[in-house]
């Protein structure tokens, strides 16, 4: 049917069809996909870019595709079955009724939620709902449609494995990373998210993680270790010889993640509020501190006492993974203390724990554990003392059962020390399950691979001309365009199409 | 005094600067180079297109010694650089007429 006609006839059938959804708040709306989008693109390009400029000239494609491919295979498993996982339906209780029932029942509600598809017309157009946080009076109904939560919270769990693919490039296999990537999202994303967010066990003990410090970075960091230990290093050239091939690259990377995270940590009330604007200032308040924190560190006990650049990059990262967990929880002062309490962890972790020899042994070739993993597990517990109660998410709701309240987190300062325990066995739950999914995974892989994940050392000699054929920067002297068909090397044409719009002597000259 | 030219694969540089580390050479000049020799190039993929690349990145290096320590000196470059397969490279020797030390002005043996 043409579509005009199809818009009349339901038009005709009660207007409400043909206007906006009364739940829908345009303003809510508005921002969740602009912060959406944000944090995408700290993937691609951002990450791509950054890791991209931290491996050497000869990876830069194969890490490149590497990202895109990730973000792609994580979309495609999100929609058909991981979105509900980590934010859908108990598998086994209604979302009202979720404490009855048998141990393992009981268990497993706490734990994952039922697999399902959020591609119907109302999976994307419907009211969004996270059936277990509404249930429980945890947050108020949304303003959004499915599909700018389902979005937004794939860019989450997009960002996640990209992460990690710093600890494992320039060896892994690119078909075992194709795999290991949506199986991960499908086992252990899905599980960390519903945890956390979705209303699952620890979401009801009350731990806090505003953006992700566990879900998403403790979990990057703790995978990428374990996959790097069982994927081996990469060679042992490249690892003495693993400078960065390009600064500037790591300039716009690192640049496009740093604001990206507004929206990273700025989205995550789901309601363009206060309190997300005060997790905006807050995230670069605490990264503005990392950076600083981190450059002084280097200035005066780093190897050569000067301030770098790269180390900047990575004060950075630890101060904006830091305030995750955090962002709208903490005032600004909290804030601040976070990044530089979190930047001077790492920065000791970095430069000491790094000499240890089983740190050595692993070959996380961008240190992911380090500026992730605890930098993540790190500002996850400073939640647990910074976290002020008068910074509030949801203000009074559940005012229709008569007992209102407002969602916040009360840390150790505020009088609530139990916080702290409460966030230390939220994050060893992450920690143990993740290492032991991404175990397992690869193990299947590994058997499926013929017995190894990486390539061979020939290849990784050559790296991007042997994987892929391309290479990041191609000579333009001495290389001429095999034609099909022809048998023969001929000089690449300078301009092609020209001639069809052109006159016929044109193309006779050719 | 003779000045040995050599054009290698790049990742045998560390092997062949160890070579000669140990038959006392102290010091050399690096370049990178591109070109061909019986080795042909290679194909490259960009948009579905082909590309046949002629000319395959080298290292080059440039040392001087004296004339006795020539053989030597390019036996540990050979040995170091051999893969065996194609394009593994060539090492050449030409007479050198004088070498001056910029720093004090030395000239002949004493400056290398």
């Amino acid at each position: 049917m043409h579509p005009v006609l199809v818009a009349v006839s339901i038009c005709a059938q009660g207007f409400a069809e043909c206007s906006d959804k009364a739940w829908l708040n345009t303003g809510d709306n508005a921002w969740q996909l602009t912060a959406a989008t944000f944090v995408a693109l700290m993937s691609v390009p951002g990450l791509a870019v950054l890791f991209g400029g931290l491996v050497q000239k000869k990876w830069v494609v194969n890490t490149m595709l590497m990202a895109f491919a990730g973000f792609a295979a994580v979309l495609i498993v999100w929609v058909l079955w991981a979105y509900d996982m980590g934010f859908g339906s108990p598998i086994f209780h209604n979302a009202s009724n979720n404490w009855n029932g048998s141990l393992i029942t009981r268990f497993i509600d706490n734990f994952v939620g039922r697999p399902g598809t959020v591609i119907s017309s109302t999976g994307e157009t419907g009211q969004a709902t996270v059936p277990l946080l509404q249930a429980n009076n945890d947050m108020p109904p949304f303003g959004l449609p499915m599909a700018s939560v389902v979005y937004f919270q794939f860019v989450f769990a997009a960002i996640t494995p990209l992460l990690f693919l710093g600890s494992v490039l320039a060896r892994i296999k690119f078909k075992v990373w194709c795999l290991f990537v949506p199986l991960w999202t499908s086992l252990a994303y899905s599980v960390n998210a519903y945890l956390l967010w979705g209303g699952g066990f620890w979401a009801h003990q009350g731990a806090g993680d505003f953006s992700g410090g566990y879900v998403i970075h403790l979990a990057a960091g703790t995978s990428g270790f374990v996959a790097a230990a069982m994927i081996g290093p990469r060679l042992k050239k490249d690892r003495e010889k693993s400078l960065p091939h390009s600064l500037p690259l790591i300039a716009i990377g690192g640049g496009i993640v740093w604001l990206g995270w507004n929206g990273f940590n700025g989205g995550d009330p789901y309601f363009a509020s206060a309190d997300a604007a005060a997790a905006v200032i807050n995230t670069n308040m605490a990264t503005a501190a990392a950076l600083l924190t981190w450059v002084i560190w280097d200035m005066y006990f780093g190897p050569a006492k000067k301030p770098t650049f790269l180390g900047a990059i990575n004060g950075m990262v630890v101060g904006l993974v830091a305030i995750t967990p955090c962002a709208g929880y903490v005032n600004g002062a909290g804030a601040m203390l976070v990044g530089a309490i979190d930047s001077t962890v790492v920065w000791m972790a970095w430069t000491y724990l790094s000499r240890a020899s089983f740190m050595k042994r692993v070959d996380d070739a961008m240190g992911i554990v380090y500026t992730h993993g605890i930098a993540g597990l790190v500002g996850g517990l400073l939640l647990g003392v910074f976290a002020d109660p008068s910074v509030v998410v949801y203000q009074q709701i559940g005012l229709a059962s008569g007992s209102p309240v407002d969602v916040s987190v009360k840390g150790a300062l505020y009088g609530h020390p139990g916080q702290i325990a409460i966030q230390f066995g939220a994050a060893l739950t992450v920690i143990i399950w993740d290492a032991l999914v991404t175990f397992v995974i690869l193990t299947v892989l590994k058997f499926l691979f013929g017995g190894s994940l990486r390539y061979d050392d020939a290849t990784c000699e050559v790296g991007d001309l042997a994987v892929h054929d391309e290479e990041g920067y191609p000579d333009t002297e001495g290389v001429t365009r095999i034609l099909p068909g022809y048998g023969t090397a001929s000089p690449i044409p300078a301009s092609t199409g020209a001639a069809s719009t052109s006159a016929p002597t044109v193309v006779g000259g050719a | 005094m003779i000045l040995i030219t050599a054009v290698i694969k790049p990742h045998a540089l560390d092997t062949v600067r160890e070579a000669l580390s140990i038959v006392g050479v102290a010091g050399m000049t690096i370049s990178e180079v591109k070109g061909f020799g019986r080795q042909r190039g290679h194909t490259e993929v960009y948009r579905g297109a082909e590309y046949k690349v002629d000319y395959v990145p080298k290292l080059k290096i440039e040392i001087l010694a004296t004339a006795e320590s020539a053989d030597e000196v390019v036996e540990a470059i050979a040995k170091a650089a051999r893969t065996g397969k194609i394009g593994d490279g060539k090492i050449w020797v030409t007479t050198v007429d004088s070498v001056t030390r910029i720093r004090t002005g030395e000239t002949g043996p004493g400056a290398i």
